[in-house]
């Protein structure tokens, strides 16, 4: 196995805690993330991202890879900056993977998330070796989106398992009004 | 017998969209394989977060620090303490995030029964800033006696007096 280079990767942090966000942003930098950014909770994330899109010299960020950010925040917690990211017009790219760091491991929480299109989950008290899994898998195996009337997020389906009740899938790649779209 | 160009076109329902994977391209070239964080790096990041993790206790104790000097501050000047009230409820924000992190699930309670309290506008009692002390002393035990996860039978105690100082409060207002 080959070693990343993440020189060239760029990660924002999103968290109201100084004690976690300064841990976050040295837990990253000595993994070897080129750029780390970090904003005091989801209202300065969204303006970040809006300046990102608009004048990204004036930032001097091109790109955010990554966002890992807390849930619970104020005034603008986690969910309200994943909505902003993945439904807003404003928002500099609707795909830049989400990592949501929670202290909610309830399954009704996750659920919330994730159909808001939440990629991973970090739940506090969190370990390096978390964190470092939660990079290669978003480095190592994106998801495709899926786009319908009421989703627009990563895959929810991570893997391709043997289900043993019917397929509720109607729909294939070649069905009709459905639409791949490759870049 | 219908030509393509006739027959109805199904509106889109489901987009899926599959891109190349450039993250990895940046951090691993384009060769292929399976890449990985390099094992020295973790552990390397490893010990910084243990390293942090025990300064925890004194960067509390400091926070504590500045929670009794705000509190001090209303009993001399009661004029200000709106001003004081929300400087305190925003280091009990900060406090409430990250107790449970590093073992100190106390903390986190002691602080966001804090938080709850000094949001309010209203007017500031003598009273209230009396229970700003007792969550004071309370997150000071707790550190002060390493009190790690409920704290057992201590952590009960303290959990105890300090509902006690809560509903004292409660039933004068």
């Amino acid at each position: 196995m080959a070693e990343y280079d993440l020189e060239r990767l760029s990660v924002l942090v999103v968290d109201d805690s100084l004690f976690l966000r300064s841990l976050l942003i040295n837990s990253l930098r000595i993994l070897g993330v080129g750029t780390v950014n970090a904003v005091e909770h989801g209202g300065e994330a969204i303006e970040f991202l809006r300046q990102v899109k608009q004048d990204p010299m004036k930032v001097g960020v091109q790109q955010v890879d990554i966002v890992l950010s807390n849930w619970q925040m104020s005034p603008v917690d986690g969910m309200m900056l994943l909505r902003f990211i993945r439904r807003h017009k404003d928002s500099p790219d609707r795909f830049v993977p989400f990592i949501m760091i929670t202290a909610h491991s309830a399954p009704k929480r996750v659920v919330e998330a994730r159909e808001l299109g939440v990629t991973e989950f970090m739940t506090k008290p969190f370990t390096i070796n978390a964190l470092g899994e939660k990079l290669i898998t978003i480095i190592e195996n994106p998801r495709q989106f899926v786009h319908t009337r009421d989703y627009f997020g990563p895959d929810r389906r991570r893997r391709k398992l043997p289900i043993e009740f019917p397929e509720r899938r109607k729909l294939t790649d070649k069905s009709p009004g459905v639409e791949i779209v490759r870049g | 017998m219908a030509s393509a160009s006739t027959q109805k076109k199904v509106p889109t329902t489901v987009r899926f969209y599959r891109f190349r994977n450039r993250l990895k391209e940046k951090c691993h070239g384009l060769g292929g394989g399976a890449g990985g964080i390099s094992p020295e790096a973790l552990a390397a990041a490893e010990a910084a977060l243990s390293k942090m993790a025990e300064d925890y206790p004194d960067w509390v104790m400091g926070l504590i620090g500045k929670l009794a000097d705000k509190h001090g501050r209303c009993v001399d000047t009661p004029e200000n303490r709106h001003e004081f009230f929300e400087e305190i409820h925003a280091i009990a924000h900060d406090m409430k995030g990250q107790g449970g992190t590093f073992g100190y699930p106390l903390i986190t309670d002691f602080a966001e029964s804090l938080y709850n309290f000094t949001g309010s506008k209203g007017e500031i009692s003598d009273r209230m800033v009396e229970l700003v002390k007792a969550h004071i002393d309370a997150m000071r035990a707790v550190i002060r006696g390493r009190v790690k996860g409920d704290g057992g039978e201590i952590g009960a105690e303290l959990r105890r007096s300090l509902d006690e100082a809560i509903a004292k409060y409660k039933s004068k207002n």
